[in-house]
C-alpha cells in the first residue's frame, strides 16, 4: 500500500529545545490519523512541520512518495484547518473559498461553481456573500473546512479545529468531519488534546509526550494494550487506576499496597519483591456480591450523573470505579471490589513499561 | 443653585458638562477663529481697521482679486506638487521601512525607535539641518550626487527656481517618513500571522500574499495615513521659513506660506484670510476622508 505521508527519523529543534524526537510515522492513503497528547507535547509542531510552516532539523518527510523537507508550503498541496480558522476577514465566504483557486489561475466562473458545490456539501449555500465577522463560530468552522475541501489536496491537516465550539456542536462536528473524510476519500491528520475525539474519529491514534511518540495504533489496541503507564493513563475516561504492588515470595502472586496487604493471585514469573504498578480501568471494577472474594475498601465519595455512578474509595492511592446503575451506597461504607484478571494491566514500577501477563 | 448641583449629582447635568466643556473649548479656540477668518475673507481689512469687527463688506472681491493675481496659479500648483510629492515620498519610504522592520531581524525594534528622532525634532531645526545638507557649495547632498556621478556641477538647491520647491519636499519627506513608518508598522503588526500561513497553504507566494492579504488589510490604515499626511503637509510652514522663504521669486511658495506672507508681511489680511478659507475647505475634505476610513475598519 502506498504511504501518503511518511516520516522517518524526524527531529525538530527550536534553538536548544528538542521539540520532536525521532518521529517515525506512516500514514496510508485514505487514513484518518489523530495526534493526541498533553499540552506542549509537540502535536502542533509535528503538524506544522508536515505543512511546511516549520522546517524540520533532520530526518525525511515524504508526501506521496516525494521528499518534501525543503519544499515550501505552497508546493506541498496540503490543506490546513487552523484552530483560529484564519479566515480572510476582508473577503466574503465565497472569496475565502475561491482564494486558492484564484491563486492557481482557475477561471472565475469555474471557481464560483466549485464554491457553490462545496457550500452545498457543508451547508453554507445561503452564507456565500457574508463576511466572516457576520458568521457564528460553527459557521466559521464550516468555512474553514470548506476552504480546505475545495482544493482536493493530498491530505487535510487539522489543528484542534473544534476547540472553539461548545460541547454539543463539537460532538456533532466530529461525526460530520469523519463523514466528510470518508465521502471525499481523503487522507487526514487531526491534532487534538481530547482523547475521546481521537478515539472516536481516527483509524490510527498517535500518542505523544514531550516530543516523543509514546505509542501508535488503532484506538482499541491502545485501549486494550497500552505500552506504558503514560498511555494507559491518557486513554480512557475516567483514567485508569494504578495500585503499587510487589511480587510475592513465590513470584506467583502480587501483594497490593493497600490496607490489609491484599493479595492478587497472578502467575507472572517475576523475581520475588519486584515493584510493579497494577492498572485497572474504572469500568472494569465491580462491587462483589455477598460471600464472593474481593478487596475490602472504604468509600470516600459517590457521584452520579444519572446513567452512571462514580465511586471513589478512601484509600491511598484512591481508586475510582464506574457503575452503570444507581447505587444506594453511602460515603464511609465498606465495599468489596472485584475484577476479571484478564482486565489487569501490569507495568514495571521503575521503567513504567508494560509487563507481559500470562493469558 | 441647589438645583444645578442636584442635576450634576443625578447624572444628567454631569453628562451635559462632559459634552459642554470640550465643546466650549473647541468653539473658543478653533471655532471662533475659523468663523472670524471666514468673515475676514469677505471684508476689506487693512492695518487701520484691524481692531474692529465692523468693516466694509466686499462680497467675493477678495476671491476675485486673488485669482487675478499672476502668482496665484503657480503658487496653487506648487502647493499641489508639494502635497502630492511629500505624501507620496513619505508614504512609499515609510511603507518600505515598515515592511523592512517587519521582517524582525535582531535589533529591529530599537532601530525603528531611533527613526522617531526625525519626528520629535522641531521643523525649524530640521530646516536648519537641511540648509546645510542642501547647501550649493559645501552641502553633503551635492557631494554624494557628484561622487556617484549623477551630476557634473553643483545644484543650488535653495536658490535655483527649478529645485527650490523640491528642496523643501525632500526635507519634508525626511520629516514625515518616520511617522508614516510607525503608523504603518502598527497596521502591519495588527494583521494576524495565521492569515499569512493560511494564504501560504493556499498556494500564494510572497508577492501574492502582499497584494491579497497585506494591502487589503491595511486599507483603513493607509487611508488614515494619507489623509493625515494631507493635513500635515498643508500645515507645513517651518521648513519654508527655514529653507527657502518661498523664493526665489515664489518658485517654492505654497498656499499656507503665502497666506502668512500676505497677512503678516504685506498686511493684506483680507487676501490672507481668503487663502486660508480655500485651504480649510481642502483640509475639511481630507478630514472627512480620514473619519470615513477609520470607520471602515475591516478586522475580525
Ligand atoms: N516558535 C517556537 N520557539 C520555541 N519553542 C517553541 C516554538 N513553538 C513551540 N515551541 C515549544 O515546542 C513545544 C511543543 O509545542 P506545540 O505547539 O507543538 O505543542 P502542542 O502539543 O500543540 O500543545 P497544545 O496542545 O497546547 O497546542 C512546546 O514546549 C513549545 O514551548
Ligand atoms: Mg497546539
Amino acid at each position: 500500500m502506498t504511504q501518503q505521508i511518511e516520516l522517518s527519523g524526524v527531529n525538530k529543534y527550536y534553538g536548544a529545545y528538542h521539540a520532536l524526537k525521532d518521529i517515525e510515522l506512516s500514514i496510508p492513503k485514505g487514513a484518518f490519523v489523530a495526534l493526541v497528547g498533553p499540552s506542549g507535547c509537540g502535536k502542533s509542531t509535528l503538524l506544522r512541520s508536515l505543512a511546511g510552516l516549520e522546517t524540520i532539523s533532520s530526518g525525511d518527510l515524504m508526501i506521496a512518495g516525494e521528499r518534501m523537507n525543503d519544499v515550501p508550503p505552497r508546493r506541498r498541496d496540503l490543506a490546513m484547518v487552523f484552530q483560529s480558522y484564519a479566515l480572510y476577514p476582508h473577503m466574503t465566504v465565497e472569496q475565502n473559498l475561491t482564494y486558492s483557486l484564484k491563486i492557481r489561475g482557475v477561471k472565475k466562473a469555474e471557481a464560483k461553481k466549485a464554491a457553490a458545490d462545496v457550500a452545498a456539501i457543508t451547508g453554507l449555500s445561503d452564507l456565500l456573500h457574508r463576511y466572516p465577522r457576520e458568521l457564528s463560530g460553527g459557521q466559521r468552522q464550516r468555512v474553514a473546512m470548506s476552504r480546505a475541501i475545495i482544493r482536493h489536496p493530498k491530505a487535510f491537516l487539522f489543528d484542534e479545529p473544534l476547540s472553539n465550539l461548545d460541547a454539543a456542536l463539537r460532538v456533532h462536528m466530529r461525526k460530520e468531519i469523519r463523514a466528510l473524510h470518508d465521502r471525499l476519500g481523503a487522507t487526514s491528520v487531526y491534532v487534538t488534546h481530547d482523547q475521546v475525539e481521537a478515539m472516536t474519529m481516527a483509524d490510527h491514534v498517535v500518542i505523544m509526550r514531550s516530543g516523543v511518540i509514546e505509542q501508535q495504533g488503532p484506538p482499541l489496541e491502545l485501549y486494550d494494550r497500552p505500552a506504558n503507564r503514560f498511555v494507559a493513563g491518557f486513554i480512557g475516561s475516567p483514567a485508569m487506576n494504578f495500585i503499587p504492588a510487589k511480587s510475592g515470595r513465590d513470584g506467583k502472586s502480587l501483594v497490593l499496597d493497600l490496607p490489609g496487604s491484599q493479595v492478587l493471585d497472578l502467575d507472572l514469573g517475576l523475581p520475588p519483591g519486584h515493584a510493579v504498578l497494577v492498572g485497572i480501568r474504572p469500568e472494569h471494577l465491580a462491587i462483589a456480591a455477598q460471600d464472593m472474594p474481593g478487596f475490602e475498601v472504604p468509600i470516600a465519595t459517590i457521584e452520579s450523573t444519572g446513567a452512571t455512578t462514580f465511586v471513589t474509595t478512601a484509600t491511598a492511592p484512591e481508586i475510582v470505579l464506574v457503575l452503570n446503575s444507581r447505587s444506594t451506597l453511602a460515603a464511609g461504607a465498606m465495599i468489596r471490589l472485584t475484577f476479571a484478571p484478564e482486565n489487569v494491566h501490569l507495568f514495571d514500577a521503575k521503567t513504567e513499561k508494560r509487563l507481559a501477563t500470562k493469558p | 443653585m441647589r438645583r444645578i448641583f442636584a442635576s450634576v449629582r443625578d447624572g444628567r447635568g454631569f453628562d451635559i458638562m462632559l459634552v459642554g466643556v470640550p465643546f466650549t473649548f473647541l468653539f473658543a479656540l478653533a471655532g471662533l477663529p475659523l468663523i472670524y477668518n471666514i468673515l475676514m475673507s469677505f471684508q476689506e481689512v487693512d492695518m487701520f481697521s484691524l481692531g474692529s469687527f465692523i468693516r466694509p463688506f466686499v462680497g467675493f472681491d477678495n476671491y476675485v482679486a486673488l485669482f487675478k493675481q499672476p502668482e496665484t496659479i503657480p503658487i496653487l500648483t506648487n502647493t499641489v506638487v508639494f502635497v502630492v510629492g511629500s505624501i507620496a515620498g513619505q508614504f512609499l519610504l515609510g511603507f518600505g521601512l515598515a515592511l523592512f522592520f517587519w521582517t524582525n531581524f535582531p535589533g529591529a525594534s530599537w532601530l525603528r525607535g531611533l527613526f522617531l528622532v526625525s519626528w520629535v525634532m522641531p521643523g525649524l531645526v530640521v530646516g536648519a539641518i537641511w540648509n546645510w545638507i542642501l547647501s550649493g557649495d559645501f552641502g553633503v547632498l551635492n557631494f554624494f550626487l557628484r561622487e556617484s556621478g549623477l551630476i557634473d556641477g553643483n545644484i543650488f538647491w535653495r536658490s535655483d527656481p527649478d529645485f527650490s520647491l523640491w528642496a523643501v519636499v525632500i526635507a519634508n519627506i525626511w520629516l514625515g517618513t518616520s511617522f508614516n513608518m510607525i503608523l504603518l508598522s502598527v497596521g502591519l503588526s495588527a494583521i494576524p500571522g495565521d492569515l499569512y500561513e493560511a494564504a501560504e497553504m493556499d498556494g500564494a507566494n510572497a508577492w501574492q500574499r502582499f497584494w491579497t492579504i497585506t494591502l487589503p488589510m491595511m486599507r483603513s490604515t493607509i487611508g488614515a495615513i494619507i489623509s493625515l499626511g494631507l493635513i500635515f503637509t498643508l500645515q507645513q510652514f517651518d521648513l519654508f521659513a527655514a529653507i527657502t522663504d518661498g523664493g526665489p521669486n515664489n518658485s517654492s511658495n505654497v498656499a499656507q506660506y503665502w497666506a502668512w506672507d500676505l497677512s503678516f508681511r504685506q498686511y493684506d489680511f483680507g487676501r490672507g484670510a481668503t487663502i486660508s478659507v480655500i485651504m480649510t475647505v481642502f483640509v475639511m475634505f481630507a478630514a472627512a476622508v480620514y473619519v470615513r476610513s477609520t470607520r471602515h475598519e475591516v478586522r475580525g
